[in-house]
């Protein structure tokens, strides 16, 4: 009997004392942490916990500080599905994920049906890598956000500043991987075409991180004769494919999207001389003050997708900022809400949302690998320069007419 | 004619590659019935041992060393894991080789990062063997093709015109009879099986150098040295020989040829319908062609399950 009154006392004890504690704001991270793709979505995992490290120095959310939740989806949509769930039962208010954007496509369904099923208890889903032009088009709600560039922006800032540099010419080639991304870099570049004044002598589709030897292809590139190469390939296809063609000894310039992935300039070598990319962030584009705050915190200056991961956690930061739940319930929606009016200054300039489609507007910084760089690649003497920061209303294009949102309430 | 010269080329090189892995592969399943799903990862393993020994004994000790450590690493699987599951059969084998794999696979990421390693070719080898229709010839890749045949050759004569080699074959045809001849059969089956190792771990060291090193190498290209086993015959050294090589130039022929249904359809006038519906029918080989591998496969399956030159069905 005493000891049943003990239990009970204690009991009351601890509900008492949860009672006082507020609601955290939860932030769940369902990336690739296993598999082929762990090399990409521990970069963003790392990311946020860094960025949301720096919300909590700052007093964290709703008085309490903000937690981060990792989920492992093994680098597949079904893994990504159950973890989904899991963090739902968990109790988490926002959703990062990153790579891949068939996961993405996956997680903002998730999103979708569970907000329609749940009112009063939404999720949201920050999308900070899943490029597929779908996202923002046929599947595009309310509770998605892109905090990163699609293939038009990256296609567009690459065009303007390696024709302004003169780099471009005037015959383009365009190889990609048979895929969502790989097929809207191919549209991207055609739509192009006649603004940047160049031809398109051939396009090639190939399966996705499947192929060895890249050598046929590039002697399919050789007999079309480009002076530009355009290519979406990450990972495996696209230092492939370079090694492939620097062996051949083509002389052509590549317009790439993710030749700043980790191990990819040391790998190309020499090769990756006097190539593009298009992306979120450089290092080489700033006043260098962010870089060497994230350096001193993690060890390494911000390469791949980690500057872009941060100010996306920045700019939540932000229009949480702007909310004042007083230790009470969180309410998702307007999170969103604020989100939407959000404009986060980063290093390479503004971001901002785009309500109609929930992309954000943001600027595109298109670099180009030269030898004794300001910021190395992977322990070699070259690095990324800076030939042009594309501003976000250059950068934009139309909203896609897909798009139907519904906004909370209608 | 061009295209002709420079597909046939390429394809007959990276046929050569994929013969040089999945040798030790149709090895080990020839003489001793294990199908080792951890092949790949001896493969990645070898790229990674000859990275990190080259990095300071440079380059050819790295070549040395790297089969080397590799045969050890697998005399001691088939020393101490294969024999506690081998009464329960192939299947269990199987899936312990695949447990492997994937311990491999997390175990190079934890040592040496996620990130392909900076393993390269050394320089003096980094040049080209001829220029031919205003394209520079990578001696790399004839140095691949070489050793391919190299090893072939030496495996071929080892098996079939020593003394060894007739042990071997005894072990594998009658173990209990050779035994009772006074060899030691377990003694055979570790060697072969370390063999069979060395040789995935040396076409790594090969290898890695010139395609990129890194965690997922055993991954993408383990499938595919099934798919060249299985189409050449489980088993078979020459079978698989004929079968990389058919997979390297049917992958570098498709590349450059843009056939698709909708062509062939309109050989009958059918094409402007053909390309209207879209899909599947105007799918390009080109677009395909790391798929051709797995339709070969099927194909052999349905007309020759043994394989092209297999004994076992």
């Amino acid at each position: 009997m005493k000891r049943l009154a003990l239990l009970a006392a204690t009991s009351a004890l601890t509900l008492g004392a949860s009672a006082l504690h507020a609601e955290p704001l939860k932030i769940g991270i369902i990336e690739s942490l296993s598999g082929a793709q762990t090399s990409t979505g521990r970069l963003y995992a790392n990311a946020v916990s860094y960025a949301v490290a720096r919300i909590n120095e700052d007093g964290g959310f709703n008085g309490e500080p903000v937690e981060v939740i990792e989920y492992d989806n093994a680098g597949g949509a079904p893994d990504a599905a159950t973890k989904f769930r899991q963090a739902v039962a968990d109790g988490v208010d926002v959703i990062f994920q990153g790579a891949s954007s068939a996961i993405a496509g996956q997680l903002t369904e998730d999103v979708r049906k569970h907000n329609l099923r749940n009112p009063g208890k939404e999720v949201m889903f920050i999308n900070l890598g899943g490029e597929a032009m779908e996202l923002t088009g046929d599947k595009c709600q309310f509770y998605h956000f892109r905090f990163t560039t699609t293939a038009p922006m990256r296609v567009n800032a690459l065009v303007s500043a390696m024709k302004e540099a003169g780099d471009l010419g005037t015959k383009v080639y365009s190889i990609n991987q048979n895929y969502s991304w790989g097929q809207d870099m191919q549209a991207a570049v055609e739509t192009a075409a006649a603004g940047g004044d160049f031809e398109i002598v051939d396009e090639v589709l190939h399966d996705v991180n499947k192929i060895q030897d890249f050598a046929p292809f590039v002697a399919r590139l050789k007999s079309a004769a480009p002076d530009t190469v355009f290519t979406g390939n990450w990972s495996n296809d696209l230092l492939l494919l370079m090694k492939a063609s620097g062996d051949a000894g083509l002389d052509v310039t590549f317009a790439t999207a993710y030749l700043d992935q980790p191990g990819n300039i040391a790998n190309a070598g020499e090769t990756a001389l006097g190539h593009y990319i298009a992306n979120n962030y450089d290092n080489a584009a700033t006043d260098g003050e962010f870089a060497e705050a994230y350096k001193g915190s993690t060890g390494h200056y911000p390469t791949f997708v980690e500057g872009h991961t941060v100010f996306a956690v920045g700019a939540l930061q932000q229009a949480l900022g702007t909310l004042d739940f007083g230790g009470g319930d969180i309410d998702v929606t307007k999170i969103a809400l604020a989100l939407e009016d959000t404009t986060y200054e980063t290093p390479v300039g503004p971001i901002s949302v785009r309500k109609e489609d929930h992309q954000t507007i943001r600027p595109v910084v298109v670099s180009k690998v030269v030898k004794n760089a300001e910021y190395p690649a992977d322990d070699t003497d070259m690095g990324f320069e800076t030939v042009e920061v594309v501003s976000g209303e250059t950068a934009i294009y139309p909203v896609q007419d897909s798009c139907k949102m519904v906004r909370p309430g209608e | 004619m061009e295209f002709a010269i420079i597909s046939t080329l390429n394809g007959v090189t990276y046929g050569l590659l994929l013969f040089m892995v999945s040798a030790g592969l149709t090895l080990i399943f020839g003489m001793m019935g294990v199908l080792n799903f951890a092949h790949a990862s001896f493969y990645m393993l070898g790229a990674y041992v000859a990275y990190a020994v080259s990095s300071i004994f440079g380059f050819w000790t790295g070549l040395l060393v790297a089969p080397i450590v590799v045969g050890l690493v697998g005399m001691a699987v088939e020393r101490f894991l294969l024999p506690r599951v081998h009464a329960h059969g192939h299947a269990h084998e199987l899936l312990l080789t695949f447990g492997l794999a994937l311990i491999i696979e997390e175990l190079i990421k934890l040592f040496f990062g996620d990130f392909p390693v900076n393993y390269q070719m050394p320089g003096e080898l980094r040049f080209s063997a001829f220029h031919i229709f205003g394209t520079d010839y990578p001696f790399y890749r004839l140095f691949i093709g070489g050793i391919a045949v190299v090893m072939f050759s030496a495996l071929w004569l080892l098996l079939t015109r020593t003394r060894t080699g007739i042990v071997v074959r005894a072990a594998e045809r009658l173990p209990a009879m050779a035994e009772a001849l006074g060899h030691n059969i377990p003694l055979v089956f570790m060697f072969v099986f370390g063999t069979g190792a060395a040789l995935a771990g040396l076409a790594g060291a090969v290898a890695g150098a010139f395609y990129p090193t890194n965690p997922n190498m055993g991954l993408e290209l383990g499938v595919i040295v099934f798919v060249v086993v299985v189409v050449g015959g489980l088993g078979s050294l020459k079978g698989s020989l004929v079968a990389s090589l058919m997979i390297g130039l049917f992958s570098s022929f498709a590349v450059g040829l843009d056939w698709s249904l909708a062509n062939l359809l309109g050989l009958f006038g059918l094409g402007d319908w053909a390309r209207s519906v879209g899909g599947l029918l105007t799918l390009e080989l080109s677009s395909v062609s790391a798929t051709i591998p797995f339709a070969l496969m099927l194909i052999i399956l349905l007309v020759r399950p043994a394989g092209l030159m297999g004994e076992r069905n």
